[in-house]
């Protein structure tokens, strides 16, 4: 390949120790701290979801109180949404990859990206650990007025979530601009827009929605604040309705903040292991930037039966189903590009399969629910909780798993256990659909979302046994992720190119230097690790 | 994968709907999911050299699952937007802002009035964490469930005391929010029958025990019933019964908040366990409030005006199950 020199800058010289991971501003080890610390939030929730699902497993239990099961469940939204799923995705992936993969030494703002980071660690910290200490919201994650006012959520433990939420978002947005400015500005020589790597597409889409969107949540999650402690009356009970429309504002476009990377994630792997290009690439820029645009415009789909004029409904009822176009357009070009390759069916490419034949249930429930006749019958009741659990657990977490075992040996040089890994996407995969399928089925027979228990005789005590079930096969399968991680100190060594990569992380040392590239690299197509490979074969 | 058997010509429209739709999604799922089994297993890397043909795309191909898609959307949008303008010419729900409007707006007010003949109203209010019906006259007030003539066209005014509930019957038509301030309407004409819903917009702690019955009579059994309710709100109540307290206690919302040893209550937010509720000198810690009938009579009515600020909503609570409790909680020794 060919490449330019450019001299390795001075604060390119790494301290070490622990000093070295409290002071950097290199953006693979921050990268690296958001995954730390989004896996730990995830692991915490996720806990919180075992208990929900004990509490559930059978009709009038009181393992949990009522109002212990209301912090909880309250708690686990939160904190897989914003303290582990957008850390995950953003800060861990968009910070180690997005660098890596344009060319570039490091973020346009290294300095502003360690402050983002700390921020963000902040916000989760508060949130968690008021959490364990007993200052707890139990308003649920969407906290809707008047019932996350003063008069009826008087505890500490609500203005304490507001103000951790308010950090992690000051974070995201500050993270967002940092990637825009980086791809903008700082790409590898050749590398025109066509040739920029789906990942990166991916997370340029989701940095403009995260800095359009997270400011409005900003100020509503103030407005809230100052109402509960400064007598201001933004969210009065005639007023209830604004809360809703300026949380769901951020809060739809949240899911396309989530599921976005992980797309590009995809897109990245299935070309790999398939061993051909990614088939119609322009088509899928296109479909990632309009269901970018698209996710602004959906946001009141999500309150149909809380009274909105029905012109405005059938608006966004269009809106919310058109989104399903260019998401269809992405899954075929997917299919299309497995069609007639060369798959190879290591555990990363089983993720991100994983992740589409998931998707796709996810996907297909959000047209039906999107229906305003429909949605009178579903709004908030377990259906809706299976529908997003299909994107944001078949979607993004099987997703953020593929991407973990296509670049854990980049990050950390060392090739995971192969067994292991498909025995965790087989326990995974069985346990999160007998966990969250049912829950279709529960939706439908009328069980309502957030019920701390349920009386017998409606019917639903198998789907909620089952699920239960589910969830400890989920927990199991993360055991076993756990036993591959540990292993990975012994493993054998990546290489600079395990799986036959296509961008231009493969092309340097596992994991990489300090400052990445020893010479930048001058790209010529889009896939310039490809190119290196054609190249090195001999004629 | 369905939805309950609906019970009037509303949620007959949406499970039409429903279905409809649910075996299209059915088609394109095994279009999809088979697409990408018979990929994983025909196109498996048999040689470790293969290199496969490098196609970057084909234009036709993309056109094709972008128009298809697009004309299946559009259709599916029709079919639900003749839904909605079925559901709107019957006067029912589908047409919200018509039937979500600000208690003082007379306007949507008249429009409501129109929209429908109806032979009874019945006014809801939604609280933490009942619902509470008023009958016409106003003398029968229910909290346990709504009794309704079958056959009729029942409509219900809605509203709420507190925060934001939902009203969710899901074989008698869509949901609705009740939104403290405002006013929300459904119209309904059922069979006899009893049909179960509850609360649906989380409403705090005992969220999950607001729970909503609706019980049609045909019209004899039911003005039976309304003159039974009528006597019963004019007579006098009989003393308290400790067992009927006691049954009250365990299937309500008290359970929620309060913790008696060895029973359902296993709740944690009021500070103290009932336990050994009558051995307490005061109610409630409050100060001079000593602990005998008179005074739990008029705590279970109205807690807040005597200690303002108290977790323990006013559950408007009838004149009988006041007595039944009373004499119920003084046996917890």
């Amino acid at each position: 390949m060919a490449s330019i020199s450019i001299p390795v800058p001075w604060r390119a010289r790494a301290k070490s120790g622990l000093l070295g991971w409290l002071a950097t501003v290199d953006h693979k080890k921050i990268g690296l701290m958001y995954m730390v610390m989004a896996f730990s939030f995830f692991i915490g929730s996720g806990i919180l979801g075992l208990l929900i699902r004990v509490q559930l497993a059978a009709p009038n239990q009181t393992f949990l109180d009522p109002q212990t099961y209301n912090q909880v469940f309250t708690m686990h939204g939160t904190g897989m949404i914003f303290l582990f799923t957008i850390p995950m995705v953003v800060g861990g992936f968009g910070n180690y990859f997005l660098p890596l993969m344009i060319g570039a030494r490091d973020v346009a703002f290294p300095r502003l990206n360690a402050f983002s980071f700390w921020i963000t660690l902040g916000g989760g910290l508060v949130m968690a650990m008021a959490f364990v200490l007993g200052a707890r919201s139990d308003a649920s994650w969407i906290a809707y007025v008047p019932y996350s006012n003063k008069q009826y959520s008087p505890t500490l433990g609500m203005d304490i979530w507001l103000i951790g939420l308010i950090l992690t978002g000051v974070g995201s947005t500050l993270g967002a601009v940092n990637f825009l400015v980086t791809v903008y500005t700082m790409r590898a020589p050749g590398m025109t827009t066509w040739r920029i790597p789906m990942f990166v597409w991916a997370m340029v889409t989701t940095a403009a929605m995260v800095l359009l969107a997270t400011p409005v949540l900003t100020a509503a999650l103030l407005m809230l604040v100052a109402d509960r402690n400064f007598s201001t009356q933004f969210f009065t009970a005639n007023n209830a309705r604004l809360w809703q429309h300026m949380f769901w504002f951020y809060s739809h476009p949240a899911v396309y903040i989530m599921i976005l990377p992980v797309m590009g994630i995809v897109s990245e792997i299935l070309p790999v292991f398939s061993r051909k290009p990614l088939f119609g690439a322009k088509a899928v820029v296109i479909s990632t930037i309009l269901i970018g645009i698209l996710g602004f415009t959906t946001w009141v789909h999500h309150m149909f039966v809380s009274g909105v004029d029905p012109v405005i409904e059938r608006f966004f009822m269009f809106t919310t189903m058109v989104i399903a176009v260019p998401t269809g357009v992405k899954v075929f070009n997917w299919l299309a590009t497995m069609w007639g390759g060369s798959i190879d069916l290591k555990t990363p490419m089983l993720m991100a399969i994983g992740f589409l034949a998931m998707f796709v249930i996810g996907g297909l429930s959000g047209v039906i629910q999107a229906l305003v006749p429909v949605n009178q019958y579903v709004h908030n009741s377990y259906w809706v909780v299976a529908h997003f659990h299909y994107v944001l657990f078949g979607g993004a977490v099987f997703g953020i798993f593929a991407g973990l075992y296509y670049w854990v040996p980049k990050m950390l040089g060392r090739m995971f256990d192969e067994r292991l890994g498909k025995l965790h996407f087989v326990l995974m995969f069985i346990g999160f659909n007998l966990t969250f399928f049912p829950m279709h089925i529960l939706g439908l027979m009328g069980m309502p979302r957030r019920i701390a228990t349920y009386m017998a005789g409606r019917g639903w005590e198998t789907g909620n046994l089952i699920a239960t079930i589910g969830a400890f096969i989920i927990a199991l399968s993360l055991l076993v992720f756990f036993v591959n991680v540990i292993k990975l100190r012994h493993a054998p060594k990546a290489g600079n190119d395990p799986w036959e990569g296509n961008t231009l992380e493969w092309t340097i040392p596992s994991p990489p230097p300090e400052y990445n590239f020893r010479h930048i690299p001058v790209v010529e197509s889009d896939r310039p690790a490809y190119d290196e490979r054609m190249r090195a074969l001999p004629h | 994968m369905s939805m309950l058997p609906p019970v009037t010509e509303d949620a007959r429209l949406i499970k039409a709907l429903y279905d409809l739709v649910f075996w299209l999604a059915v088609g394109v799922f095994v279009l999809v999911e088979g697409l990408l089994i018979y990929s994983v297993i025909r196109f498996r890397r048999r040689r470790a050299d293969e290199l496969p043909l490098q196609v970057h795309g084909n234009r036709t191909l993309e056109l094709i699952w972008t128009i298809v898609p697009s004309v299946l959307i559009a259709i599916v949008f029709g079919l639900a937007v003749d839904t909605m303008t079925r559901m709107t010419a019957r006067g029912t729900l589908a047409n919200p802002v018509a039937h979500v409007h600000a208690i003082g707006d007379q306007q949507a007010r008249r429009r409501v009035e129109a929209a429908q003949p109806v032979d009874m109203v019945i006014e809801v209010i939604g609280r933490q964490w009942v619902w509470q019906y008023r009958y016409p006259g106003g003398d029968v007030i229910t909290t346990e469930e709504l009794v309704v003539p079958a056959n009729k066209n029942i409509r219900l005014d809605m509203t709420a005391a507190d925060v934001i509930h939902a009203w969710w019957m899901p074989q008698l038509g869509p949901m609705i929010y009740v939104n403290p301030g405002e006013m929300s309407y459904v119209w309904f004409n059922v069979p006899p029958g009893e049909y179960v819903g509850q609360c649906n917009v989380y409403c705090g702690v005992a969220h999950a025990n607001m729970i909503a019955r609706v019980r049609a009579l045909p019209q004899a059994e039911f003005d039976e019933w309304f003159a039974q309710q009528s006597a019963a709100a004019s007579v006098a109540v009989e003393p308290g019964d400790p067992e009927r307290g006691r049954n009250y206690f365990m299937n309500s919302a008290c359970v929620a908040c309060h913790y008696i040893e060895g029973t359902k209550a296993q709740g944690k937010v009021a500070p103290r366990d009932l336990t050994r509720f009558a051995t307490y000198p005061t109610i409630a810690q409050v100060d001079g409030l000593e602990n005998n009938a008179e005074n739990l009579r008029r705590w279970l009515k109205d807690p807040q005006s005597l200690k303002p600020g108290t977790a323990m909503p006013n559950l408007n609570l009838k004149a009988q199950d006041v007595e039944d409790l009373v004499a119920y909680l003084l046996t917890l020794r």
